[in-house]
């Protein structure tokens, strides 16, 4: 696994990890909740750019604005909205997190056996199309119509659920 | 005319089902008691007498009847009741002596609480010793012989109330069960060696009679020796018989049909159905003859010291059956069994007497009474016929039997002939000592309001006396019919001058230095005491036995007992309660998952998943 | 390649699930939460161009499991609101009325 040769593939992915894994561990090590929501940003950033890398350009645009964008901005309004103690200082638990540090550590081992032992087949050659946001157009009204009405009806009833949660109670 | 014997089986359901209507009954019934108990042994009594009638001619055939009990594999173990001579014999003594005594309780048991549970415990015991004469194999004897034990135990301790009974009637079962534990072994000894596995007497006398070589001398030997101990432990042999003097505290008419006419003879009775097997074993002949012979002298040098009315009789009968044991021992089944069947009359006699005393002056001290001869004629006499029966004054049924042992101890042994003499003097001895101390002479402190006991308890004892006299005719030195009876065939007399002039000698002896003593008063009574007081306390502390088993065995065997507890209070409950603390603990520990935190839950979730899909995917490194 | 993308996908994953499981604070939580699924995300469309049969399938998913994870962040902090409006605190360890 380790005999790739240096192409410019392989030095783009190195980057765009390296930026994800240090925002990703960056959010769980840092105090003041709103810097934690700027590392995650950081993440979804580097995500978008690995899924370039992939040749899924719809979906990486579609992440940066969706994810970089509304998502962090949403959970900073939640943090607004939530008086929060700007700085989480919170009892430590040390056996609580030691348990969680080894279960989280067990299943990376789980997984990364998992990923080394597998012969993968080798992969024909990917055709993305020409042009990918049409392509991904045409499958998805043509192939995939109903999972989409049926993601609409959710998306609305979702963020009808959302205001009537978070209104405040009528006065009566 | 066998069809008496055939009913023979019959004869211990009578008691039984007496044991069965008085247990159901409860104790308000008292009447009933007395009657149903009476009735059932009176009925087993005529029955074995006309089974004992039945066989009086020469040459009758042993009746035997068995069957099948247990078939395991190629293993047949049949049971059954054999009727012989000397079977029969035991059963007419038995039942005569149960029923005798059955009428003396009456009188004597009668303003007690608990008379119907008494006469069921009565009627309980006759069942199982006649259950146990009748036996026809070893092991039915054991059961029997068990259950007897258990009789006497419940009424040893009949007035469990009195820590002192309850403790003489623990004694008593634990001392026989070392006995018991020689007989089991003994019988495991034989189940292994005998042909066939058998364990009946018929096929033990024919295994053994001629000794085709089918068993080893040592193994023959070991077997007596153990159906030896049996026999001791139930008898009352030295060492074990530290038990029969305790067992005074339990009602007199118990000590005189239990301790004195049948229960102790079951040993001799053992030894007796046995014999082929001690023939067969030098050894373990010389073993019963010098036992039997250093107990008779033993327990009659006690007997000299004591001053409860009971207990010196309770050592006379150790003395006795020590005896009949050396008889045994000395190869002479006809010495052993008249001597068990006379010595059943006038030691019953003996002790029903001395309960009439008790039941008028209320006290067991020979010191306290005093003149009681005027006041209570008819116990007087026949007491006195009782006792001069055991001292061995002719022409009683003690001279002859007594006769006939020394007799033998004279042609074969004759340090146990000296030793068979000197305990025949002490016996004239101490009798004489205690009938002049309690009949004659001045009154005692508490013989002032005595009087004479009722018609049902003297009757029996003037029957007794008339037994006392008579028993002895059938075995004489001229004629041994009895002898003859006993073993089926015919035996000779033997006589031998000088044992009858010897028996005669140191019986009149001891009567005539008891007399001047206790009698006539000449010779001072602290006499032997001021010259010697360490004899006579070791006499009357009976050598100390008691003590020396106290310190040497119960002493360590409490010791035990309570390292046994401390370990069980701390180590095993130490574990139960580790246990359970374990558990709570355990339970507390998972009690801390359920705190309500939706993270702990998710925690235990992944965690839990890891170790799944670890022990899936593990199982493919497995061997 | 394709086992480097998924190594990545399952570090991300295991960092997010650490996060999920530690934190105190709910929002954070939910963030976490985000992050594991971008690392499903990432998953979905390495395979698609490297999986057996490559296609744009695995595009599709991941669009939609996009779609999904947003409403559902929306959702939960509209519920945070209303529970921090209720409780006072956004604690997640405060949160034990299932306690016993």
């Amino acid at each position: 696994m380790f005999n790739i040769a240096i192409t410019g593939e392989f030095a783009a992915f190195f980057v765009f990890s390296a930026i994800m894994i240090g925002g990703a561990v960056l959010m769980i090590s840092l105090d003041k909740v709103v810097h934690m929501v700027i590392s995650m940003a950081a993440v979804f950033l580097g995500l978008a750019g690995m899924f370039v890398l992939l040749e899924a350009e719809f979906v990486a645009f579609v992440q940066v604005l969706i994810y970089a964008g509304a998502v962090s901005i949403l959970m900073i309004f939640g943090i607004m909205m939530t008086k929060h103690q700007a700085v989480e200082r919170e009892p430590a638990k040390p056996l609580h997190e030691t348990l969680a540090a080894v279960g989280a550590l067990c299943l990376f081992g789980v997984l990364f056996f998992a990923i080394r032992t597998t012969t993968f087949p080798e992969p024909q050659p990917f055709q993305p199309g020409e042009d990918n946001t049409m392509a991904i157009g045409e499958l998805l009204y043509t192939g995939y119509v109903i999972p989409f009405e049926l993601l609409s009806v959710l998306l609305t009833v979702a963020f009808i659920g959302a205001i009537v949660l978070a209104k405040k109670e009528a006065d009566e | 005319m066998d069809r008496y014997t055939q009913a023979a089986w019959l004869i211990p359901l009578f008691p039984l089902a007496a044991f069965l209507v008085l247990t159901a009954l409860g104790r308000n019934y008292r009447r009933a008691g007395v009657f149903i108990g009476s009735f059932g042994s009176l009925v087993a009594f005529l029955l074995s007498l006309l089974i004992v009638i039945d066989r009086l001619g020469a040459n009758e055939v042993d009746y035997n009847y068995s069957f099948d009990w247990i078939v395991i594999g190629d293993y047949t173990l049949r049971i059954g009741f054999e009727v012989t001579n000397l079977t029969a014999l035991m059963l007419a003594v038995v039942t005569l002596v149960s029923f005798l005594i059955n009428v003396y309780s009456a009188g004597y048991m009668k303003n007690d609480e608990r008379i119907t549970v008494f006469y069921g415990y009565v009627a309980l015991f006759t069942f199982s010793m006649l259950g146990l004469v009748l036996s026809d194999n070893l092991l039915s004897l054991y059961i029997f012989w068990e259950l007897v034990g258990v009789c006497s135990f419940l009424l040893i301790g009949f007035w469990f109330t009195l820590p002192k009974a309850r403790a003489a009637a623990k004694k008593a079962f634990i001392v026989t069960r070392i006995g018991d534990a020689g007989l089991l072994l003994a019988i495991l000894l034989l189940f292994w060696y005998m042909p066939d596995h058998a364990l009946d007497f018929t096929t033990i006398q024919s295994v053994f009679d001629g000794q085709s070589g089918a068993i080893t001398n040592g193994i023959t030997t070991l077997i007596a020796l153990l159906i030896f101990l049996g026999a001791a432990g139930k008898s009352g042999q030295f060492p074990l018989h530290v038990w029969l003097p305790d067992a005074m505290e339990g009602p007199t008419p118990i000590s005189a049909l239990i301790h004195a006419a049948t229960m102790v003879a079951a040993g001799v009775f053992l030894i007796a159905r046995t014999f082929d097997i001690f023939q067969d074993s030098a050894a373990a002949m010389e073993t019963v003859a010098y036992v039997g012979g250093f107990t008779a002298l033993f327990a009659a040098t006690i007997a000299l010291a004591q001053n409860d009315i009971k207990r010196i009789l309770a050592y006379s009968t150790v003395s006795q059956l020590g005896y009949m044991m050396m008889a045994l021992g000395l190869g002479s089944l006809t010495g052993g069994i008249f001597h068990l069947f006379t010595h059943a009359f006038f030691k019953a006699l003996l002790f029903l007497g001395a309960g009439s005393i008790i039941h008028a002056v209320h006290t067991q001290n020979i010191n306290e009474m005093g003149g009681l001869g005027s006041k209570m004629r008819v116990t007087a006499w026949t007491f006195a016929i009782g006792s001069l029966a055991l001292s061995g004054i002719p022409p009683l049924s003690g001279f002859w039997s007594k006769d006939l042992i020394l007799t033998i101890a004279w042609e074969t042994n004759p340090l146990l002939f000296i030793a068979g003499l000197a305990a025949a003097f002490c016996t004239a001895l101490y009798m004489t000592r205690m009938f002049f101390l309690v009949f004659m002479g001045k009154p005692g402190a508490a013989s002032s309001s005595a009087h004479e006991s009722p018609a049902s308890m003297t009757l029996p004892m003037v029957l007794l006396a008339v037994l006392a006299v008579a028993s002895g005719f059938v075995e004489t030195p001229w004629n041994s019919s009895f002898g003859s009876w006993i073993h089926d065939g015919s035996e000779e007399a033997h006589s031998s001058g000088v044992a009858i002039v010897g028996s005669i000698a140191a019986s009149f002896l001891g009567i005539y230095i008891g007399w001047l003593v206790y009698g006539k008063r000449s010779v001072s009574r602290t006499a032997f005491q001021e010259r010697t007081p360490w004899l006579v306390k070791l006499l009357e502390r009976s050598y100390y036995v008691d003590e020396l088993y106290a310190a040497i065995i119960v002493k360590p065997l409490k010791l035990l007992g309570s390292s046994l507890m401390v370990i069980d209070a701390y180590v095993i409950g130490g574990i139960v309660r580790l246990t359970g603390a374990a558990a709570s603990c355990a339970g507390r520990a998972a009690a801390r998952l359920q705190n309500g935190q939706v993270q702990a839950y998710g925690l235990a979730a992944v965690i839990g998943f890891v170790i799944l899909v670890a022990a899936i995917v593990g199982r493919r490194f497995l061997p | 390649m394709l086992p480097s993308y998924l190594t990545m996908a399952a570090i991300l994953f295991c960092i997010g699930l650490y996060g999920a499981l530690v934190k105190r604070n709910a929002v954070v939580v939910l963030l976490s939460l985000e992050l594991m699924l971008n690392a499903v995300n990432l998953n979905l469309v390495a395979f698609s161009k490297y999986g057996v049969v490559p296609s744009l399938t695995g595009q599709i998913f991941s669009l939609f499991t996009i779609t999904v994870a947003a409403a559902e962040a929306a959702i939960g902090v509209a519920i945070l609101i209303a529970l921090f409006r209720l409780r006072g605190t956004v604690n997640v360890d405060e949160f034990d009325k299932m306690r016993r």
